[in-house]
């Protein structure tokens, strides 16, 4: 904690004039500051810390009221959401979440490492250069932009593929989160690889490697941590992604059979439902439970983060 | 000078309101003040908002707050004390499908709110009953040639469960039926928006809509022969309406009274209400 500037004090001390009054010199000053930008900075992380700790207990509250009216197999196991029969099964919203989220990275995750390689590897310095600030760019667009285009682009062209008559589902919602979560993932990737020694690609080609054998073998091994990292920064934003999804699913509480059956997940649920809900009824506990729940999820995935980079610090 | 013209200011909405159709008592003769919260249905707010700004150009001491999400916050805002209206599309003082009563509130009729079944434009039946409605929401007519159109399958839009608009269509159009969910050709909106978009965007598409919300890129349906227009919802023969209410905690009082009765006046109803396409209570007889 002691930086530079609190040492340089008493020096700057011993220099000056011995003087009673008080002056507001630059000893002071510099105390001052400092000591009111550390108490800013607390501030400003308690301030974070509290809220974040609002958000947990408020949702928590109320969704744990939940398993006063229905008890938790119902909730976890029971494909059944019928609040206007007081069914209340999330099962089907869950599995659905974990579907739609593999599908998005299944679509996006090759396509993405191959953009990082492409970028940190192969590519010349100028396209380099123009294809980073663009995905940058990318990560930046709001989701309902996304949303939009899924709507009024991709959706009659599903339709015109496939003959449905609707062409919203899952198979929808994992093309327009998949085109989302690319550049994130791409983005963090790519800085992954970048990291890597430049040592180790010496060697591989001293040792008489191909490019693509160093590829595939030391840089993707070397940056794998980093890649598994961005590849969950991905899947974070697809599971808690709401506006872009809610407007191509179809938005109907029902399990997942096919590509293109009309379903939900938990995010798009709880937008759906959430305005029309009374307030102290199990229905509305039960979607305030569906958002806890998806608080745990993204924490747990964090935290793998955490752990993941930490141990690759250590070896 | 200043005290005739507010004199003759409170002389004049007093005789409005008194005049008002519904023969309300007088109640803005005193000088009226005080805060009015009003939560509840979107389909209301437009006309909410128009109503508090001309309410507050007369009575400047009272200040309105009018937030709009589903029906049924309205109400319930209203029982909890966070609100003194609640704007609903339907009458929350008794029971309707999925809802209770509101017990100890009153409903005070605002407005008529015309409801129209519509499809995509690339559907070729002009003219549907109750009972082929209850079929195809039913899930028990799949396809358009059961109804007279051409052969392709029907992909029912609906608004979710709890959408006033989805309360009063399953009460008046398809008589108290079910809205059954599908595995396909089916889906499910959450606003009227939602519903214009979803239904002039998909082929062979039906759903349901406030009236207000038809435009050329909507096809409205006729109901049991009858088109959906002003008219024929005042005239009595186009059955899918519904009032709208502004429900209160028993009978209203000061503020809050005087800005219903002002909304049920003759000349906002006949003004302002009409120009954003509701039709007056008094129309209906």
């Amino acid at each position: 904690m002691n930086t530079p500037v609190q040492q340089i004090v008493p020096e700057d001390r011993a220099l000056r004039k011995p003087s009673n009054k008080f002056k507001f010199t630059r000893s002071v000053r510099v105390r001052l500051t400092n000591r009111l930008f550390k108490y800013y900075f607390l501030f400003s992380i308690l301030a974070l810390c509290f809220v974040l700790g609002l958000v947990i207990f408020f949702i928590g509250k109320t969704a744990f009221l939940t398993f006063g009216h229905i008890s938790l197999s119902e909730f976890f196991l029971s494909f059944n959401w019928n609040p206007e029969e007081e069914h209340f099964g999330a099962a089907a919203f869950i599995i659905n979440t974990i579907s739609l989220t593999l599908l998005t990275l299944v679509m996006a995750v090759p396509i993405s490492v191959g953009m990082a390689v492409l970028i940190a590897e192969i590519a010349p310095k100028w396209f380099k250069n123009l294809i980073r600030p663009v995905l940058d760019l990318l990560v930046g667009i709001p989701s309902i932009v996304y949303g939009y285009i899924g709507l009024t682009v991709l959706i009659p062209f599903l339709r015109k593929v496939s003959g449905e008559n609707l062409g919203d589902g899952i198979l929808a919602a994992a093309l327009v989160l998949a085109l989302m979560v690319l550049p994130t993932i791409s983005r963090i990737s790519d800085e992954a690889i970048v990291s890597v020694p430049k040592k180790y690609r010496e060697a591989a080609y001293a040792m008489g490697s191909t490019r693509l054998q160093v590829i595939m073998r030391v840089i993707l091994p070397a940056a794998g941590r980093g890649i598994i990292a961005a590849i969950i920064m991905g899947m974070t934003r697809a599971i808690g992604e709401t506006m872009a999804v809610v407007m191509v699913i179809g938005n109907t509480a029902q399990l997942a059979k096919s590509f293109f059956s009309p379903t939900s997940v938990l995010t798009s649920n709880i937008v759906m439902q959430i305005s029309n809900v009374e307030f102290d009824s199990t229905w509305n506990y039960a979607l305030h439970m569906m958002a806890f729940l998806l608080l745990v999820i993204s924490f747990i995935l964090i935290l793998f983060i955490r752990f993941l980079g930490r141990k690759g610090r250590n070896t | 000078m200043k005290f005739f013209k507010r004199m003759s200011l409170v002389a004049v909405t007093s005789l409005m309101v008194a005049s008002s159709i519904l023969g309300t008592a007088s109640a803005a003769s005193d000088k009226v003040s005080g805060k009015i919260t009003v939560n509840g249905s979107t389909a209301l707010l437009p006309l909410t908002l128009q109503a508090a700004k001309e309410f507050q150009k007369i009575n400047p001491k009272v200040r309105i707050a009018a937030s709009g999400k589903g029906s049924v916050t309205g109400p319930q805002a209203v029982k909890k004390g966070i609100a003194d209206i609640g704007a609903c599309d339907w009458d929350a003082s008794i029971d309707v499908p999925g809802f209770k009563a509101f017990d100890g509130q009153v409903a005070n009729k605002v407005a008529v709110i015309p409801f129209a079944t519509v499809t995509n434009k690339n559907v070729s039946v002009n003219n549907l009953s109750t009972d082929q409605l209850k079929g195809i929401f039913s899930g028990k007519i799949t396809n358009w040639k059961e109804v007279g159109g051409d052969n392709a399958d029907i992909v029912v839009i609906t608004r979710a469960f709890g959408s006033g608009t989805r309360v009063n269509y399953q009460a008046k159009a398809l008589a108290g039926g079910d809205i059954t969910k599908k595995e396909k050709n089916y889906k499910e909106v959450g606003s009227s928006g939602d519903m214009k978009t979803a239904v002039a965007t998909t082929p062979n598409s039906i759903g349901y809509i406030d009236l207000v919300y038809v435009n050329s890129d909507l096809k409205a349906i006729n109901f049991n022969g009858v088109a959906p227009t002003t008219n024929n919802v005042i005239n009595g023969s186009y059955k899918i309406w519904a009032y709208g209410y502004f429900m209160t905690k028993g009978q209203p009082t000061g503020a809050t009274k005087a800005f219903i009765d002002y909304i049920q006046s003759s000349k906002f109803q006949q003004g302002s209400l009409k120009k954003l396409k509701f039709i007056p209570v008094s129309a209906m007889k």
